[in-house]
């Protein structure tokens, strides 16, 4: 039965951190970087939803596509400013810059915001479902059914829109694009902006049980890129798979070892693929 | 080499300034500490620079020396030098230990696993309470000032070991950079496959290069710990503070120079002094954010570094001159 | 709303210019004369994280700081020095122990401090006093690790109780109210979050629990950036127990409390201070913060004559770090009266001779201060404070008492 109650919760907190990981690894698909930075949108995110909780009164989970809509327009800023310039320079140079937009989103927030935790206070955020013995907690429920919601939109939108398509074209070879007349550039901006926006969305969604903090980003790292290296760096399924998966590996792992070193466990899974199959466990991509 | 007179100018300078600071004080405090990132950047420089590894998980290594030479120290009395040679057997033998899981990884993969190694070991440092003191760390237990205990009251003669040290790894680095196995690695670098067809064994290169540089940062992590007398798993382990901060150093200054390291440590450390001495009081996250700025500018104005970026300045104004 | 950018306090009677030349002197000569001249201000450094993640704390022990300043000046300065002024020098430590060592050095060299107070965080005070102890400058601390006062160093202050007397006392105090309210304490759950200041905590809990033959039926340590405390309540649902004590910050104490909440697991909830004792706590919980009970090192409501003050300027209550703090401060103002010099040394041995009365340190246990040879002040005595409404009220021990203790379920 603990086993059972376990797998829930792992599915349930996975899914949220299957919406934080698809923005990664959407970001290194379409573009080849890895966005250290990535954790700072999140942050960003749940500001903004705090923000509109605090001022107009806005559920988190609302709030939460404010969230996607003003990341993703400063995503794309960002991009278009900072990242295209580094597109053509060496790995070390993208690494470094994605560091550097760490340090200053975070000093920035900090600057603007102040150094205190914000708290959102909801209805729901203390209730629970019962069925049979096991607790669905409802703050996780809610989460995780914006979460497959937002999955599902971007589904739709890979899949149905043009931009979508035109999206993966540039994922799987910018040149072809570019020569069936695709604007490159421009997609990357989008792909960067939608990355950040959908990061900072999962973020907003987690507001009703987390509090927010200009250093709260560095609390998902290890879980984003966990998540993203199992699935495939660059594969959208497979961070959906690999949310979901980092989340129950964290619940169980609490069941057989001390919960201080469920991260011990992620890193060591973490190692452990990169080494076994650094493309991941699903499917084959780049 | 052109380049001699300069050099022995800057040694001489560097073993002759600090007579002229106060042996205590604050100035010769932010050198030793730029000798030892700079010592530190070299050392990373040897993967980073010559085998094109980009690691971000040098930390490791790191706090695996202050944690091997501290603890003998604690436990059985043992002078540091022993610790340091101690230190870098545990630390190569981490690196090789590494190595397996790495070997096929480059770029965005090998990094992100490198890190995913210090972390492993930060967390361990930090829950193996009984054997490394957890999270409140471990404080150097007090001596006398002795060379064999590695412990002075002032900071300089700590300057004068710190500088030996830098100037043996900048001489490892430059002996392996000649060598046959800079060759070799070289050619790794350039390309990993052309190496192969040419009968380069890359997987016993790269695990050389990384196990020579694991030692040496081990080593170094020993005099950090003598040098700072106490230290906890984020403060050696630590991710920013140590990891990147050493490959920074040896990016910003110009990766796979010797002098590099060298002037990039010399760049950051005292300006990352001066934002907090300026900034920090005023409001906080200023001087890292100032930080951070600062280091966006310099990757999207030269990414290749700031002595790529003096010697086209350099070069530019020859140009203009009429000759 | 928290400003977001407060400029330090400068005296009142040290002119801009007066202020530049000194720093300027300071940066162009290591070399700098200790005596301090006629009414020349006496540099107090001040060592905090106000960047990181322990920037809030840091933020409230300065503006704790700054009041007494304003009001040390305000009534004209140290009398025994002419009405010198006190000037704050204050820096950022970050959160790297190395940075808040190395701005140590800075001040104590470039800024002639007779004193610093800092770092808050454990390791960082650790760091800072290996520097502070080996350049004879008295460093006052509210850090409470028990390594701090364990080395035999001569200059560091400790104004509050180490941490195991802390865990010690929370268990004592807990029994205490359990009893008051007919129940036996017999089964007790810790968790904590896995940084110095809970794994220290619940070291003392332990410890405390071994002696009173109480049995511990949970013990866990977790992550501090932890983002699911599921598995970890789960545990405590299955682990029978009659009490918790979780030590936490505020992010994992909120998310404890309210999953505590959402399986309907009613039990007295005693915190370990950290998180549990500040405004944002209650502000987030509301009505769920009722009669949660806690350990505190200290209480704004031992002397709301003084801790009114900060409320009034800063807009929250003096939580304990401001408070412990601005003590601080004051004593060291009384040992500079005392040693009647701006002399690191003079005030080392006022510090560690004399008894300190009045002014601030009323708001201290006894309205007393002394420091004994490790350096911990002897008349500390940590008290339970309990959320009644948008306060924390002083519950025990009974000579400190403000209101009767709640032993509920919550």
């Amino acid at each position: 039965m603990a086993f059972i109650q376990a797998v829930l919760d792992g599915l349930m907190i996975g899914g949220v951190y299957a919406v934080i990981s698809i923005g990664l690894t959407l970001v290194f698909g379409v573009m080849g970087i890895v966005n250290f930075a990535q954790a700072e949108f999140l942050m960003l995110g749940m500001f903004v939803a705090y923000f509109a909780w605090a001022y107009l009164g806005l559920d988190p989970l609302i709030g939460s596509i404010l969230s996607f809509i003003v990341i993703f327009c400063i995503g794309f800023l960002v991009q278009r400013t900072l990242i295209q310039r580094v597109m053509k320079a060496p790995p070390v140079a993208q690494i470094f810059l994605t560091v550097g937009l760490l340090i200053v989103i975070e000093n920035l927030a900090l600057l603007a915001f102040g150094s205190s935790f914000r708290s959102v206070s909801t209805s729901y955020q203390t209730s629970s479902l019962r069925i049979g013995p096991l607790f669905v907690s409802v703050p996780y429920l809610a989460a995780f059914c914006m979460a497959v919601l937002s999955g599902f939109a971007l589904w739709l939108f890979t899949d149905r829109s043009w931009y979508g398509q035109a999206m993966r074209a540039t994922a799987q070879n910018p040149l072809a694009a570019r020569l069936m007349g695709i604007d490159v550039e421009r997609m990357q901006q989008i792909a960067f902006g939608l990355g950040v926006g959908l990061t900072a969305f999962g973020g907003a969604i987690v507001l009703p049980y987390f509090t927010v903090n200009p250093t709260v980003g560095s609390q998902f790292v290890v879980l984003m890129f966990t998540a993203v290296v199992l699935g495939g760096l660059g594969n959208v399924v497979g961070a959906v798979i690999g949310g979901l998966a980092v989340g129950v590996i964290q619940s169980l792992s609490a069941l057989l070892f001390p919960i201080q070193l469920q991260n011990l466990v992620l890193f060591l899974v973490f190692i452990g693929v990169l080494a076994l199959r650094p493309t991941g466990l699903v499917g084959s991509s780049r | 080499m052109k380049y001699w007179p300069y050099l022995l100018a800057a040694l001489a300078v560097a073993v002759l300034l600090p007579l002229w600071l106060a042996p205590s004080g604050y100035l010769i405090r932010v050198l030793t500490l730029a000798l030892l990132f700079a010592a530190l950047g070299q050392a990373w420089n040897i993967v980073g620079g010559l085998a094109n590894q980009i690691s971000l998980g040098h930390a490791a290594f790191f706090g695996l020396g202050a944690y091997t030479s501290t603890l003998l120290l604690i436990n059985f009395g043992l002078s540091p030098w022993i610790g340091m040679l101690a230190a870098a057997g545990i630390g190569a033998l981490a690196a090789f230990v590494l190595s397996f899981p790495t070997m096929r990884l480059s770029g965005h993969y090998f990094a992100l696993a490198t890190l995913a190694f210090s972390e492993v070991l930060r967390v361990l440092a930090s829950s193996w309470g009984s054997v490394t003191g957890g999270p409140a760390g471990l404080s150097v237990p007090f001596s006398p000032d002795s060379l064999l205990m590695l412990q002075f009251k002032s900071t300089r003669p700590y300057y004068y070991i710190i500088l030996a040290a830098l100037l043996i790894v900048t001489a490892i680095f430059v002996a392996i950079r000649r060598s046959a196995l800079g060759y070799r690695l070289r050619a790794v670098k350039e390309s990993i496959s052309a190496a192969e067809v040419i009968g380069v064994d890359t997987a016993r290169v790269k695990v050389i290069a990384s196990v020579i540089s694991a030692a040496l940062t081990a080593a170094l992590g020993v005099i950090y710990a003598q040098l700072t007398y106490f230290f906890d798993p984020d403060s050696v382990f630590g991710i920013i503070s140590i990891s990147i901060r050493i490959a920074l150093i040896t990016i910003l200054g110009g990766v796979g120079t010797a002098i590099g390291p060298i002037i990039g440590s010399f760049l950051i450390v005292p300006l990352e002094e001066l934002a907090n001495l300026l900034l920090s009081s005023r409001a906080a996250g200023l001087s890292q954010l100032f930080f951070g700025i600062l280091l966006i500018a310099i990757i999207l104005v030269q990414p290749r570094g700031v002595l790529v970026l003096i010697r086209n300045i350099v070069t530019r104004a020859r140009r203009r001159k009429p000759s | 709303m928290t400003k977001a950018v407060t400029p330090h306090v400068r005296g009142v009677f040290a002119t801009r210019r007066r202020v530049l030349a000194l720093g300027a002197a300071g940066l162009a000569m290591p070399f700098v004369r200790r005596a301090s001249a006629k009414g020349a201000p006496v540099n107090v450094g001040v060592i905090l994280p106000l960047s990181g993640a322990n920037a809030q704390f840091g933020v409230n022990s300065r503006n704790g700081i700054e009041l007494v300043a304003e009001q040390i000046n305000a009534r004209g300065g140290i009398k025994a020095l002419e009405g010198a002024p006190i000037n704050l020098v204050i820096a950022d430590s970050t959160s790297t122990p190395t940075t808040a060592a190395t701005v140590g050095q800075r001040l104590i060299t470039q800024n002639n401090v007779v004193a610093i107070l800092g770092a808050y965080a454990s390791s960082l005070t650790l760091a800072l006093s290996e520097v502070t102890e080996r350049r004879d400058i008295p460093l006052m601390t509210m850090s409470f690790s028990d390594q701090i006062t364990g080395r035999g160093f001569k200059n560091i202050f400790q104004i509050i109780a180490k941490a195991s007397v802390l865990g010690a006392a929370q268990l004592d105090g807990t029994v205490a109210i359990a009893k008051s309210a007919g129940q036996t304490l017999e089964r007790i759950a810790i968790m904590y979050e896995d940084t110095a200041y809970g794994v220290s905590q619940a070291k003392g809990l332990r410890d405390a629990a071994g002696k009173l033959g109480i049995k511990v039926v949970m013990d866990e340590a977790y992550p501090l950036g932890i983002t699911d405390v599921t598995p970890l309540i789960n545990k405590l649902r299955g682990a029978n127990a009659q009490a918790v004590f979780p030590a936490s910050y505020l992010n994992d104490g909120l998310q404890i409390i309210r999953s505590m909440r959402q399986q309907s697991i009613a039990m007295p909830i005693i915190g370990g201070a950290g998180g549990y004792v500040i405004p944002d706590f209650r502000k987030a919980l509301g009505e769920y913060a009722e009669n949660v009970l806690s350990i505190a090192p200290g209480n704004y409501d031992l002397a709301p004559q003084l801790t009114d003050a900060f409320r009034k300027k800063y807009g929250y209550f003096m939580v304990h770090e401001a408070l412990e703090h601005a003590v601080c401060l004051d004593v060291l103002a009384q040992a500079l009266e005392i040693a009647k010099a701006a002399d690191p040394a003079a005030v080392r041995k006022a510090m560690s001779e004399a008894e300190f009365k009045g002014g601030w340190c009323d708001a201290m246990p006894g309205g007393v201060v002394k420091f004994d040879q490790t350096g911990l002040n002897t008349h500390a005595v940590p008290m339970m404070v309990q959320w009644r409404g948008e306060d924390l009220v002083t519950v025990w021990p009974d000579q400190l008492a403000k209101a009767k203790p709640v032993w509920s379920a919550a």
